[in-house]
């Protein structure tokens, strides 16, 4: 958005300002998370001392010890990344065989099938909690990595069948009837022509998925009674009982659990944004 | 795709053919249609029919018909309350967070170059952390003491405007509302970035030559191009005012006194607090019959604005 007709100074200085502005802005919406690392490195008393800002001198590092090794960050951590991965790889694989049966098989029920599986956006999650934790607890899952494995797939695929099915739907047939036509399977055809010529709703799937899954803890809080299978939201949970009064190591935990996240959202950085764009857009 | 041609008419039967074929397609749909029966379908119906009885979780259920929904719908003012919030929620969401965000989308795509994409992640921050680790974050900037916010209040020699946030019923739900506003920041932002994106850059010139300032084209062409994303957005928003729990959950459990309560944190108390499962079912079924009428209302409303 550029206008013509306006000086060369007038507009230095007001893209100068705008900057200035935004970059208040930015500071003051990031500045709990500033806070937050800041006296994560003080001494838990030195939150009393009424001052917004410190610079910790020194900077308390065996905070981040103590909450790496008694928040059991590792373990949680490990935890979220088996969870999520079986989760997203599932999920596009059962996403790319249902949008394909429904875009591309011919049957009276396709869009029947399409439409109830996209229904399942309008659930709300929270609403299959408490039966949900009855029938695990009956099916004896409670505790086990599958009583979050089947609610993550189950969750993630109405949204997955929907970015996939989009997707299919504009990609010409000729391929896969030639290779038809030659004598392959269907199977063959979707795993080796279909498979690689999505990828890039592949990425926006695993992208979603993965940031749906990533920081989920309700369910996880529901279904698990044990420390075996939490994940890495726990972390900040669990901890919050044993060093109540010590904040410093308590804000140490919580920068931990965020770090992950972070790291790959600054890594990865364009194509989530542009993941999240497609999946957002067209939901 | 079928071909009149004669020498392809054996290509159509052969692709009809494979396109056709039962088996394939139930086995393709199947994982898919098993697992939705299972974690989401089934247990919605077993939830139909715990709302109906009297369970503490132990012990044999005790049928009770529909006495639980008579007691939600026309006695529990927290049930109300909790729609009421949702409702409040939705409004500041729509009537605040969404024009701070349609600014900031404009100003973002307006820096453009490298500045473009650091603000743009800039904002988005708070959307990839963990709402166990915002939500805790918040408890201690609210914490009358030592957090944050009085400690700013005090420092800028307003120590008069400190607040019990959490602790006093009817600043509570006040501050909640704050966490998710600034929460759900980013999401808007991103969302209506994407849609300005997406307008025609030669609409803006025109308008340009034609001597149109900025104030002008944005509201003759960015707003009223912008509609279909508005649309999708409000419904968003409207629809998470309604599910809101982790959040909740963290910051005030509902409390002081159910002044903050949102319909699923409400459920999850009812049955793992309270041990009244059967109650908490009840409110379970209620909350998806709203959450499904808000959203085909939603969606006709706004289907009817568009046709028109």
């Amino acid at each position: 958005m550029n206008f013509a007709g306006s000086n060369t100074k007038s507009r230095r200085i007001t893209r100068g300002l705008l900057i200035a502005f935004m970059s208040v802005i930015a500071f003051v919406e990031l500045f709990p998370l500033i806070w937050l690392v800041d006296f994560s490195l003080a001494k838990s008393g030195d939150l009393f001392a009424s001052n917004i800002l410190i610079a910790p001198n020194p900077p308390q590092w065996q905070n981040y010890y103590t909450a790496f090794v008694d928040g059991k960050v590792l373990h949680f951590l490990f935890n979220s990344i088996t969870v999520n991965t079986i989760t997203v790889i599932a999920t596009i694989l059962i996403s790319l065989m249902v949008a394909y049966a429904c875009t591309r098989m011919k049957w009276k029920l396709n869009r029947t099938v399409m439409n109830i599986l996209l229904l399942g956006m309008m659930i709300p999650i929270h609403a299959t909690l408490l039966p949900n934790f009855l029938i695990y607890n009956k099916v004896g899952m409670v505790d086990s990595i599958f009583a979050l494995l089947v609610p993550y797939i189950a969750f993630s695929l109405p949204q997955g069948i929907f970015i996939m099915a989009s997707f299919l739907e504009s990609v010409p047939r000729a391929l896969e009837e030639s290779a038809l036509i030659d004598g392959c399977g269907v199977y063959r055809i979707i795993f080796k022509i279909v498979l690689p010529i999505t990828k890039p709703s592949i990425v926006t799937i695993a992208i979603m998925t993965f940031l749906n899954n990533w920081n989920e803890f309700v369910m996880a809080m529901t279904y698990l009674t044990s420390d075996k299978w939490r994940t890495l939201p726990f972390s900040v949970l669990q901890f919050q009982g044993q060093y109540a009064s010590n904040y410093a190591v308590q804000f140490a935990v919580m920068a931990l659990t965020a770090f992950p996240a972070l790291i790959v959202y600054i890594l990865l950085n364009e194509q989530i944004t542009k993941g999240i764009v497609v999946g957002a857009v067209k939901g | 795709m079928e071909s009149p041609l004669p020498f392809d008419k054996g290509r159509d039967i052969i692709l009809n053919k494979v396109y056709s074929n039962k088996w394939v397609i139930l086995s393709l749909v199947t994982p898919a249609v098993i697992l939705f029966i299972s974690a989401i379908f089934a247990p919605i119906c077993l939830s139909a029919y715990f709302g109906m009885t009297q369970y503490s979780g132990m012990g044999t259920p005790v049928f009770i018909g529909l006495e639980n929904f008579r007691q939600l719908l026309f006695h529990d003012e927290i049930f109300w309350r909790s729609l009421g919030n949702a409702a409040l929620l939705g409004f500041c969401f729509v009537c605040i967070q969404h024009p701070v965000c349609m600014i900031f989308a404009v100003l973002v795509d307006k820096v453009s170059g490298k500045l473009e994409k650091f603000f743009r992640a800039a904002y988005f921050i708070p959307n990839v952390i963990s709402v166990a680790v915002i939500a805790s974050m918040w408890v201690f900037i609210y914490n009358p003491d030592f957090g944050l916010l009085n400690s700013a209040l005090r420092a800028l020699g307003l120590g008069s405007a400190q607040q019990e946030w959490l602790g006093n019923p009817d600043m509570a739900i006040w501050s909640v509302i704050i966490v998710l506003v600034w929460h759900g920041f980013g999401w808007g932002l991103l969302i209506y970035y994407a849609g300005i994106k997406g307008i025609d850059t030669q609409l803006y010139e025109a308008a340009a030559i034609d001597g149109a300032t900025g104030t002008q084209s944005f509201f003759r062409i960015t707003l009223p191009m912008m509609r279909p994303v508005i649309r999708v957005n409000v419904t968003l928003a409207i629809i998470s005012a309604l599910k809101q729990m982790e959040t909740v959950y963290l910051l005030t459990n509902g409390g002081p006194g159910n002044k903050t309560q949102f319909l699923a944190n409400y459920l999850y108390q009812k049955a793992f607090s309270s041990y009244e499962y059967g109650y908490g079912n009840a409110i379970s079924v209620l909350f998806v019959i709203v959450c499904m009428a808000a959203t085909v209302l939603l969606n006709k409303v706004f289907k009817t604005k568009a046709e028109l």
